[in-house]
């Protein structure tokens, strides 16, 4: 019923949708008020109708109503509130939808802010987007073809109608759903989903501008309004990436925060190909040129992103990504967005190509025109080379059959030297944008930046022993980056501190680039046995048992619990314990592994867990997954996670043995201890420590020294071990001491050490204990009190009083008795390790320490890069808002003077154009030159920009594109 | 802007054909077991599933995580990695292995597990489950 009436709704908003942007165009081609407030109508019903449905989704969630397919997909009922919330968005019906929430928002914010002369013709195209989005979700029927998209109002019985459970009953619900990855329970799934969906519907916003200008033919304002809408989209998409990349690191097992996956490039080329656009943007308000590159960057920003949706949920990238995302039907619907996308921009771009401006004069190589824009192209090519390696399994047929996406390496070797360029460009630029200059003067400025550069670039490469001399042109670029836009930023914040957000953007995006670096010397944290081991596999030394090669070093520490070992010539590291804690989900272990820090003296703990994925597994896998712990320097992080532990294997085994045959799992092997042979069962165990031997648990607690009295006579020395034997699954215990006592006679010592014998503890009741013990003759029945034998041809134990039945097998095999009992004996003495060795009889079971497998690795520089992203952050910020209050500016102003360049048609505004004025358009102005003598009063503040700016256009000189 | 726009298509194109040489070296094709065996380099791709009807497990001695894989040929072999097992690898729909093939056993560098994510159809239900 809900169902019925969300998808209801969101039909409905379909259809608002496609009328909405009818009577946009309308209100665009024709004029008229009514027009465009019928369509601002229906688009609030749209949005109505889509909070509507959505609230509907929520509340099924919440009240798990697993009859729908959505629901019981993502969710089951043992999922914390947050997580109910944020299923929401986890699948891909309810991820298109929350894109169409925030492009309404973001549809709202046009209508209400923008200028009246561009909002229709803007909203055509936000709107089209937008019906595409819908028609998505929608599940809108369509008769004779079947539903328009696939709706998460679904119910099961509609997605599985072929399902015997369905067609016996099909009213079925079912009790319990999937649930949410457990990689997905995490905090960082409330945020990062939907900071991504707002940046890709703010970048629809440029899109709807350019295309709006094209089609109005006004070439010039669009992109005062745009701007800031592309630099929030930029920062969305930035804010986005950051924290995907924070998760994966802290999350994952990979250890790393970036790995050119597609879905990851799908936020990174839309935000490059914004930012040239951004960077197009401004050059032409200045300098009322690169019309084109605005247009074509803003349009193609958009199409990207939508190209990657079309990548990524269409099922074609299926073999060449971890994240697979199956075809949900929507290849064609996806592939049509696309189309139409692409071919609505690119149309109306070349249909208008003639008409668009082009600037009269070039600007020498050496103005900050020139520059913004080889800058601009720079980012695009970049963009390219990205999107090329990722579109690899449809380019990649070009090559080979099956193509693989390409290696890493591919995309690192050219990441490297656009990196090298950007940097030194973004000085020279930054430079030239303030002030202009010739060769002469642009190389003294820049003296001083490439001296700095090259002491720490220098430095830097003897310091840590840099060998790679791209990673040295690498670093020299990223430090004189920052060296650079340091001086620069230094005088602006003097001047006018709400201009530094380019600047600081700039600096940013250098310290990310030589965090970037840190990644080149990751290395993983082993003992000096691996790492000689690793040396001699670098040297070709080391071959495997069939004779060839080994090529791989080894990044595992073992350790046993409580033994340290120093790692990395620099930690002793201690297992201190592991236990299942339940913390945050059943199942749940937590380990303590203590670091001591040899050089500093300083320690801590760091507290990795394991953890099985109840949720994901099916009947027949238990998958188990790990949770890093990191430890975060201002330098260097230490990332460890815990690969294997003996407390995992034991947990395995009772997992089969409580469920045998529906866990399907793979044992990891723990180190042999001895051999183990079936009679006596040698253990060698640590003063202080513990072994596993089967179901038990032995602690050598410590040495008990023998009265004198005891001793018979020709003794040296006498001890006893106190030992500790602890059923496991019972907890019950038995505390042994068996004696080792040295004596002598004339000729030779000897050892006098006999056997104790005791009760195994738990055996009694632990009524599988037969099962095991005689396989499968016995059915293991207990009957309290009852010891007639029975008439049953097996041989059925008969229990008397629980525990100890004396009762004899009919096969003749020992008595229960003996069964329960077994014995230790205290076999040698180690003093030099400290270690005793011990005999057991009749305790079955392999003996293991308990051992941890840790996986660390030593990462220089990550906070450096978060350091960078945050001053991109911050820096974009600033932008945003100081073009924000401009724009407001501009626009009150163009209020007040009623010739203000938003005429009907758009050849007046050209006509001006040709003259090299900048006419009736407001002038952004103002302190770009900060070393101009009559900047110095503009440069107190932004109210220049307003009533004063008339006139102070005018006065200006005609605007110079050229100099000398 | 003549000469400008001379210079600048030309290093487009030269940029471009740069690129594209360099992407197709950096791929590689999906390739089966048998033709693995006859392979040059180190970079092979293999797609398959697990089979689990065979042992697989992880030795510390070795320091290798080892089990047997079919491959979409049908072929199946076994396959060492050098570090623990993946997360996700019992439930993978699809394992990639990239190494290179030694004598009868295929002896992986990297290993993508695809997991069935969050955008899969749902594992049908097992009535079992469901009653």
């Amino acid at each position: 019923m809900i169902g019925i009436l969300g998808q209801a709704a969101l039909s409905l908003a379909f259809v608002s949708a496609i009328l909405a942007t009818w009577f946009y165009y309308r209100a665009a081609q024709k004029g008229g008020q009514k027009n465009e407030s019928i369509a601002n109508a229906l688009f609030f019903l749209k949005g109505a109708f889509t909070f509507f449905a959505s609230g509907l989704l929520v509340y099924l969630i919440f009240t798990h109503q697993f009859q729908y397919y959505y629901v019981y997909n993502y969710t089951s009922s043992d999922l914390q509130n947050v997580y109910l919330w944020a299923a929401f968005y986890s699948g891909q019906e309810g991820s298109l939808l929350l894109w169409v929430l925030s492009s309404f928002l973001v549809g709202l914010a046009i209508i209400r802010w923008t200028t009246p002369d561009y909002r229709a013709p803007v909203m055509v195209f936000m709107g089209m987007t937008q019906v595409f989005l819908l028609s998505m979700v929608s599940g809108f029927p369509i008769p004779g073809w079947g539903d328009l998209g696939a709706s998460p109002f679904r119910t099961l019985a509609s997605e599985m109608p072929n399902s015997p459970v369905f067609q016996a009953n099909p009213d079925f619900v079912p009790a319990e759903g999937s649930g949410l990855n457990d990689l997905l329970r995490s905090p960082w799934i409330i945020i990062h989903p939907p900071v991504i969906f707002l940046g890709f519907a703010m970048m629809t916003v440029p899109y709807a501008f350019a295309l709006a200008s094209l089609w109005k033919r006004r070439y010039h304002e669009w992109i005062h309004p745009a701007l800031p809408w592309t630099l929030g989209a930029n920062l969305c998409l930035l804010t986005a990436i950051f924290l995907g990349g924070y998760w994966a690191y802290v999350t994952l097992s990979f250890g790393g925060y970036w790995a050119w996956d597609p879905v990851e490039n799908a936020s990174l080329v839309p935000w490059i190909f914004g930012m040239a656009g951004i960077h197009a943007m401004l050059i032409q308000k200045k300098h009322a040129s690169s019309h084109k590159a605005s247009i074509i960057f803003a349009i193609l920003a958009y199409v990207t992103i939508v190209y990657q949706t079309f990548l990524t949920r269409s099922g074609i990238l299926g073999d060449s990504s971890v994240h697979s995302f199956v075809d949900l039907g929507l290849y064609n619907h996806l592939l049509l967005f696309i189309l139409v996308v692409g071919g609505v921009g690119f149309g109306l771009l070349a249909y208008r190509y003639r008409e668009l401006p082009e600037p009269k004069k070039e600007s020498p190589i050496l103005s900050r025109e020139f520059m913004m824009f080889s800058g601009a192209m720079v980012l695009f090519l970049a963009g390219l080379v990205i999107i090329l390696g990722t579109s690899s399994p449809i380019l990649g047929r070009l090559f080979v059959d099956n193509p693989t996406p390409p290696d890493q390496q591919f995309y690192n070797n050219w990441t490297l030297p656009f990196g090298v360029l950007i940097g030194i460009m973004t000085v020279v630029t930054q430079v030239l944008w303030w002030k202009r200059h010739n060769a002469e003067s642009l190389a003294s400025v820049l003296i001083a930046p490439t001296l700095i550069a090259s002491a720490i670039t220098l430095t830097a490469v003897v310091w840590v022993d840099m060998r790679n001399i791209w990673w040295m042109v690498y670093l020299f670029a990223a430090v004189f980056a920052v060296a650079g836009n340091g001086h620069v930023m230094y005088q602006i914040i003097r001047k006018n501190p709400r201009r530094a957000g380019g600047t600081l953007t700039h600096i940013g995006f250098a310290v990310l680039m030589i965090g970037f670096l840190g990644s080149g010397f990751d290395r993983p944290m082993v003992d000096q046995r691996t790492r000689d081991y690793n040396r001699a596999v670098a040297a070709g030394q080391v071959l495997d048992d069939d004779g060839f090669r080994v090529n791989q070093p080894i990044e595992f520490v073992e350790l046993e619990k409580g033994t340290p070992k120093l790692i990395d010539g620099r930690y002793m590291v201690t297992y201190l314990s592991g236990v299942i804690t339940e913390h945050n989900r059943p199942g749940e272990q937590e380990y303590e592994i203590l670091f001591e820090d040899v050089q500093s003296g300083r320690s801590f703990v760091m507290r990795p867990t394991v953890y099985p994925m109840l949720s994901n597994s099916s009947p027949g896998a238990v998958e188990w997954t790990v949770d890093p712990d990191v430890r975060t320097g201002w330098f260097s992080d230490i990332f460890m996670y815990v690969a294997g532990s003996a407390l995992v294997d034991r947990e395995i085994e009772r997992m089969n043995r409580e469920n045998p045959g529906q866990f399907q799992t793979i044992d990891q092997l723990g180190p042999q201890m001895a051999d183990h042979d079936p009679e006596e069962t040698l253990v060698r165990v640590r003063r202080g420590g513990t072994v596993q031997i089967g179901e038990y648990t032995v602690t050598f607690d410590n040495f008990v020294y023998v009265d004198e009295a005891e001793l018979p006579e020709n003794s040296i020395i006498g001890v006893k071990a106190d030992l500790l034997l602890v059923h496991r699954e019972s907890g019950e215990s038995i505390q042994i001491q068996p004696m080792y006592i040295l004596a002598s006679d004339d000729e030779a010592q000897y050892a006098f050490n006999p056997p104790v014998s005791f009760a195994l503890p738990g055996a009694q009741r632990d009524l599988n204990y037969d099962s095991q013990h005689e396989a499968s003759t016995i059915s293991p029945s207990y009957t309290p009190g009852n010891d007639t034998s029975t008439d049953s041809p097996s041989d059925a134990p008969r229990y008397g009083a629980p525990g100890y039945g004396k009762s004899a097998y009919a096969d003749g095999t020992e008595s229960r008795e003996e069964a329960l009992t077994g014995s230790v004996r205290f076999r040698e003495v180690h003093p030099d390790s400290d270690e005793i060795e011990l005999a057991f009889r009749g305790v079955e079971g392999e003996p293991e320490r308990e051992w941890i497998l840790l996986a660390a690795e030593h990462k220089p520089l990550i906070s450096v890069v978060w350091l960078g992203t945050f001053l991109l952050m911050f820096g974009f910020s600033v932008s945003i808002m100081y073009r924000w209050a401009d724009q407001k500016k501009r626009e009150a102003q163009q209020k007040d003077s009623p010739d203000s360049g938003m005429s009907g048609s758009g050849k007046s505004g050209t006509e001006k154009r040709a003259t090299g004025n900048h006419g009736p358009e407001k002038h952004e102005d103002e302190a770009k030159d900060i070393g101009q003598d009559d900047a110095e009063d503009k440069v107190g503040g932004e109210d220049l920009a307003d009533s004063k700016g008339q006139h102070r256009e005018k006065e200006q000189r005609p605007h110079p594109t050229e100099l000398k | 802007m003549r000469p400008r726009l001379v210079f600048g298509i030309a290093g487009i194109i030269v940029f471009t054909s740069l690129v594209m040489y360099n992407f197709s070296q950096s791929i590689s094709s999906y390739v089966d077991f048998e033709q693995a065996t006859g392979m040059e380099g180190n970079r092979i791709h293999v797609i398959g599933t697990w089979d689990n009807s065979q042992p697989a497990g992880f030795s510390t001695e070795t320091m290798t995580f080892s089990f047997f894989m079919t491959d979409e040929a049908g072929n199946t072999r076994r396959v060492t990695y050098p570090r623990p097992k993946p997360n996700n690898f019992e439930q993978a729909d699809q394992i990639v292995v990239i190494g290179e093939m030694r004598g009868d056993t295929f002896v992986s560098r990297d290993m993508l597990v695809k997991c069935p994510s969050k955008y899969n159809d749902a594992v049908n239900p097992e009535l079992s489950e469901l009653q």
